[in-house]
């Protein structure tokens, strides 16, 4: 029997399900219900299934939403005496240096609810002073009187010695009923700041999530069920009811596998995705495989865990334009959200957008936002921008141009971020662009930047729903170790990874899964001795030479003379699941002509084009079309700007190419700096 | 400079470029520090980001500044003006300067400025340089961050010399640096960071250049000089007119003198300002003393921080600003005075008395006084476990002064340094210490209507023998409060040998024995407004 199996992710407006069955693929969105999430989850399932069994995989923004609007349980902070204010003091800078209104976000425990014990190991596991088991009934009595739901314990170097923490953990969960994480287990890494957040914001979303998923499973039977995680991967409901904080970056991770699966399937596999929406865009690079980091930060709070790198910038389709006293033309970061919204949603928006702009240019066609759901009304965008224009000394139509200029800039600066700054050259790659607004603002990204190809994928719309069907089990852990690779006795790291195989074996194990089934990828993260950052390595090949190839890559020099270091052991382990495959027909023609709706009025570098409008539902694989052209579909618009050329490929992808120019220039090659 | 200049640029503007070239300088100058940050070996590069990057016009005048070092916005310039002055540049040279009185700050800042050729052009078309602070540049103590008396104490002085020639470091002359510090293979490793971050400056303006031609760009830098200039000027237009003045003092200069008063004269006149320091105390015996690019940047710093959106830190900023510091104060001091404490302590003082002549021009828009100290301190020694020499440098943050609408921010770093911490876990691997304690200075915030921020306390045993040094201040006078708010506590340094506290001046060196304690507790922020009346006391 063809597996059937279904991705839900709850998104902010729409909860998105995308049903597999066989070859066969279909596609639902419920309004969300954020009150209660899982009501939407639900109800659409019932919609869409009745009853049938059917493998589930879900994207929950719970979690996150718990920890951005700061509504999750009432959490306690166990530390070590004297450290109790980390979390509070944190690296002690302020984000913005020359604003004097500057705010620092609160930590996710109030002091109240913090405790410190006497006890302190040292850094290489050494107890400096063991822990008193007798202040642990008087800890005991005041976590009942606090009525606390969870609780962090996070003790200095605990990464190399956790007999504290377990001690702590197993006379708390004796006593009190809550949920109890401990750092070593969530985070066995050095820097106690960043691996207290982290356990703390696990201890706070914590029971949030469990009970969620407990709501969920209840109603989609809980072993059929899997989760998204921030890392990109799957694991079974019962892991992430432990680890809701291995799902906060979950939402544009699906997005990202949904992309670079979509590239491989259609024959890129180095692909960078570019999620445009209304507030803020974001970005991600694959050079043949996810990337992942384990530096990212949710609001200001650091959490160390391994997630899909993905780079976001606060500039979106509803991101406002403004002129400053200076004269300059800005956009952002301010925006207009979903209400008032863009002035052409005549929801009482009165400042200019880049939707605006957009659609004043031709670059979004006025009747068919959201299939003619909604009509975009550009009469009083002529007249706000006209007067915007007016103000600059500007014609409103570069005016508008500007616009978008100044919105791709910080667009193209993100790409760079994640290209260039680390050794990877744009031009070989393809922009996967979805997002409502994604596919109008990429040609000119892909000019800039030397992007020799875009690929708006026929699913823009569910891609994170998609994604969530095309994705592993994977379960990361690390461990710091700090040691120098000089000299190193090859047994030590051999049994750093035996002990993280160990974990990983048995934590699958338990759900299941035959060991045969674990793939298990070995690296490490290695630094010169004394430098701050660290770079991932794979265990494989001489470690010092490809350490210092990477390093040369990244930061364009290295030094074979230095001595380096290993600072922490990392395996990743990964169970792969059955791929459904895209669904794809046979090749028809370059005739378009069926799909196109009329003729529509384009702007391009001052100049105007009378352009095709065309349904993208309409178009079939093997058809072209020339620039300029608007493909128009529910919730996304691809431009087709004149100096490019557009056709479908057999999974319905639209690939967008700049003509005439064979091989873009690179950026790099065009200055010679002597 | 008292002028308004006119704008050097022939070619008219349009708004749209000149924010998508605001956007490139600006990025430019982060990339930049990205590449620095992240491959170099001090704790102050790299986990402290105590650095900056810029990108320069053909003049050496400055076009951007990254989002780093505020102390280093007016003096990035000078640096890059002492390098053409002083040495003739050729493509792939770069030059290396530390030197306090011709382009440098204090020496443990070390900047490195490249020329950038364009292909077939006889002379540089852009500067780009950046500067890091460096743990260690030799001198008496380590960490280069002494209680010195002349500059021939503080370490290795670098003036305006090639480090790089034609694109290869030049050996010799790295080899006579290295030999002059503690800690030369960490030393070395900085200064190759340094190099690759110019590099990339350099490449990537050159990018720019043959994306956009060199005209439109070079155009566009004198166009946001122009643009940095009208947006500093809105924001003095708004000042009312007047003649402001304010005092404010450093405690002492570590060698038994003080206070050292700090007297400004602000007088705004339309959309210029005149900034006059002639009062203040003439320049000390001991470290604390400014040069002229300190007291330049600290004055940036606070009408930076009153425009209302964000700008570049370029030339521009600087022309509505007249700047008056006379010669031999402790705000502009002559060789060979002892600096190194100027760039870190005396410009937090410049800040709060400048802010406190303005809060009487503009009262409801200025806070309170912030902890007014970077309580620098440096452990050194040899470690037992290596037996290697090491000198560790922090600063530690304190207590952010109310400001007029909210509560001051707890054990933050304010005004002119916003360097991170080093995570205690880092620490106690790299050095023999053992952090004892690292928490809030509960009660050191001013009360008010609105608390001052809280300072910190911090306690760190040595686990051998070792040299203490700190360069404090706020011990004796507190940062003051505004509006009727309470000033913040001052700060305290204390020495715990054997159980015994020991209290030690705000500027000390100590060489102590294995397993004393150093407990520095940093200064709260003041308060802004009056208390409400139930208001209870607080104790430290």
């Amino acid at each position: 029997m063809a597996r059937r199996i279904i991705g839900i992710d709850t998104g902010g407006t729409f909860t998105d399900f995308v049903l597999m069955d066989g070859g066969e693929i279909t596609v639902h969105k419920e309004p969300s219900t954020p009150d209660n999430p899982a009501r939407a989850v639900v109800s659409g399932f019932r919609r869409l299934l009745g009853t049938d069994p059917v493998e589930v995989v879900h994207g929950s923004t719970v979690a996150t939403n718990a920890l951005l609007e700061r509504r999750g349980s009432r959490a306690a902070l166990i530390t070590t005496a004297g450290f109790e204010d980390v979390l509070t003091i944190g690296r002690q800078t302020r984000t913005s240096i020359y604003e004097l209104d500057v705010e620092k976000a609160p930590p996710l425990v109030p002091r109240e609810r913090t405790f410190g014990v006497a006890e302190r190991v040292g850094p290489q596991g050494d107890v400096l002073e063991t822990l008193d088991l007798e202040q642990l009934p008087g800890l005991v009595r005041s976590l009942l009187e606090l009525e606390i739901d969870s609780v962090a314990v996070c003790l200095l170097h605990a990464y190399a010695n956790p007999a504290h923490e377990v001690a702590i953990r197993s006379a708390i969960e004796a006593e009190v009923a809550a949920f109890i994480t401990a750092s070593h287990e969530v985070l066995p890494e050095f820097r106690e700041y960043e691996r207290c957040s982290t356990t703390v914001a696990n201890a706070y979303v914590g029971p949030v999530m469990a009970s969620y998923l407990a709501d969920i499973g209840e109603h989609l039977e809980p072993d059929r069920v899997r989760i998204m995680q921030s890392n990109g991967g799957i694991v079974p409901l019962s892991a992430a009811q432990r680890r809701g904080v291995q799902t906060i970056l979950s939402g544009p991770a699906g997005g990202v596998v949904g992309g670079f699966e979509i590239g491989r399937t259609a024959g890129f596999d180095h692909v960078i995705t570019f999620d445009m929406g209304g507030t803020s865009t974001d970005v991600s690079l694959s050079p043949g495989h996810i990337s992942r980091t384990a530096e990212s930060f949710i609001g200001e709070l650091p959490i160390r865990l391994p997630v899909i790198d993905v780079h976001t910038v606060g500039a979106g389709g509803g991101s406002i334009a403004f002129r400053d006293p200076g004269g300059s033309l800005r956009v952002g970061p301010r925006s207009a959200g979903a209400v008032p919204g863009p002035i052409c949603y005549d929801r009482g928006g009165e400042e200019i957008t880049v939707t605006d702009a957009n659609l004043y240019l031709g670059h979004l066609s006025s009747r068919h936002f959201l299939e003619g759901a909604q009509e975009l009304l550009i009469d009083p965008v002529t007249e706000a921008l006209s007067r915007f224009a007016a103000d600059l000394g500007l014609a409103p139509e570069t005016a508008a141009e500007g616009i978008l200029s100044v919105a791709n800039a910080t667009m193209e600066r993100a790409i760079r971020v994640i290209s260039m700054e680390r050794g990877f050259d744009p031009r070989d790659f393809t922009l996967v662009c979805f997002g409502g607004a994604g596919a109008m603002h990429a040609a000119d990204l892909a000019r800039n930047l030397g992007i020799p190809r875009i690929l708006v994928p026929q699913a823009a719309g569910i891609l994170s729903a998609l994604g969530m069907l095309l994705a592993d089990y994977v379960r990361d852990y690390s461990q710091t170790l700090l040691l120098s690779l000089h000299g190193l006795d090859p047994t030590v790291l051999e049994m750093a990874f035996v002990e993280l195989e160990k974990r990983a074996h048995h934590e699958y194990k338990e759900e299941g899964f035959a060991t045969e089934r674990i793939l298990t990828e070995r690296s490490l993260d290695m630094r010169y001795v004394g430098q701050g950052f660290e770079l991932n390595v794979p265990m494989d090949g001489d470690l010092t030479e490809q350490f210092h190839q990477r390093h040369q890559r990244r930061y364009g020099y290295s030094d074979p003379n230095r001595p380096v270091e290993i600072v922490n052991v990392r395996l990743r382990a990964v169970a792969r699941t059955e791929k459904p495959s895209l669904p794809h027909d046979e090749i028809v023609g370059e005739d378009a002509s069926d799909a196109v709706l009329g003729e529509h009025e384009m702007v391009f570098a001052g100049e105007r084009y009378p352009a095709c409008l065309v349904a993208r539902s309409k178009l079939s694989p093997g058809n072209q079309l020339a620039g300029p052209a608007l493909v128009v579909e529910y919730s996304t618009t691809t431009v087709v700007p004149p100096d490019f050329h557009c056709q479908v490929d057999r999974w319905h992808n639209l690939i967008l190419e700049p003509t005439g120019l064979r091989s873009p220039r690179r950026a790099e090659d065009v200055g010679e700096v002597r | 400079m008292n002028k308004k200049s006119e704008s050097p640029a022939a070619v008219p503007w349009d708004p749209v470029t000149l924010e998508v070239f605001r956007n490139l300088f600006y990025s430019v100058a982060e990339e930049m520090g990205v590449a620095l940050c992240r491959t170099s070996f001090s704790p102050n590069i790299k986990e402290r980001r105590d650095y900056s990057c810029a990108v320069f016009d053909g003049e050496g005048h400055m076009v951007a500044q990254g989002e780093h070092m505020p102390v280093h916005l007016g003096s990035m310039p000078l640096s890059v003006q002492a390098a053409i002055e002083h040495t003739s540049m050729g493509p792939g040279d770069m030059v290396a300067v530390n030197d306090p009185f011709c382009g440098g700050t204090h020496l443990p800042d070390i900047t490195l400025v490249q020329p950038v050729y364009l292909e077939g052009d006889d002379k540089p078309t852009f500067y780009v340089a950046n500067r890091a602070h460096h743990s260690d540049v030799g001198g008496m103590s380590p960490g280069s961050m002494p209680l010195s008396r002349s500059i021939y104490q503080e370490g290795i002085r670098i003036p305006p010399v090639r480090i790089v020639k034609e694109d290869q470091v030049d050996a010799d002359l790295m080899a006579l640096i290295l030999a002059n510090v503690r800690t030369p293979t960490e030393r070395e490793g900085d200064l190759t960071a340094q190099v690759a971050s110019n590099r990339t400056g350099a490449r990537r303006l050159g990018a720019i250049a043959g994306k956009y031609g060199v005209d439109v760009v070079v155009d566009y830098m004198h166009h946001l000089q122009s643009y940095a200039e009208r947006m500093t000027r809105e924001a003095i237009r708004a000042i009312p007119d007047g003649v402001y003045e304010f005092e404010d003092c450093l405690d002492d200069d570590g060698q038994g003198n003080g206070p050292l008063p700090i007297v400004v004269t602000l007088t705004i006149d339309g959309d210029e300002a005149r900034i006059d320091f002639t009062g203040s105390a003439p320049q000390a015996e001991g470290s604390v003393n400014a040069i002229y690019a300190i007291t330049l940047s600290a004055v940036m710093y606070c009408f930076r921080v009153i425009v209302p959106f964000a700008i570049p830190s370029n030339y521009g900023t600087l022309q509505p600003l007249e700047i008056v510091a006379p010669e031999g104060s402790l705000l502009n001091a002559r060789p060979p005075a002892a600096v190194a404490g100027g760039n870190v302590e005396t410009s937090q003082r410049i800040v709060d008395t400048v802010l406190g002549a303005l809060s009487q021009a503009i009262p409801g828009r200025i806070p309170a006084a912030s902890s007014g100290t970077m309580n620098n301190l440096t452990l050194g020694g040899t470690d037992p476990r290596t037996g290697a020499a090491f000198a560790y440098y922090e600063t530690i943050a304190g207590g952010m002064g109310a400001r007029p609408g909210s509560d001051g921010l707890d054990a933050t770093h304010t005004h002119m340094t916003n360097s991170l911490n080093t995570p205690i876990e880092a620490l106690e691997h790299a050095y023999p210490f053992l952090v004892r304690r690292y928490e809030i200075r509960r009660g050191s915030g001013g009360s008010g209507r609105f608390r001052g921020g809280n300072g910190i306390r911090r306690e760190i045993e040595l686990l051998c023998p070792g040299q203490i040094t700190i360069l404090s201040d706020r011990r004796l006078n507190p940062p003051y409060g505004l509006d009727g708010g309470s000033p913040g506590r001052t700060g305290r340094n204390i020495l715990i040998e054997g159980g015994v506290e020991l209290e030690i001046p705000s500027k000390a060196s100590v060489w102590v024995q294995q397993h004393t304690t150093i407990s520095i507790r940093t200064p709260g922020g003041g308060g802004y407004g009056q208390s409400p009346p139930d208001e209870p006391p607080e104790s430290d």
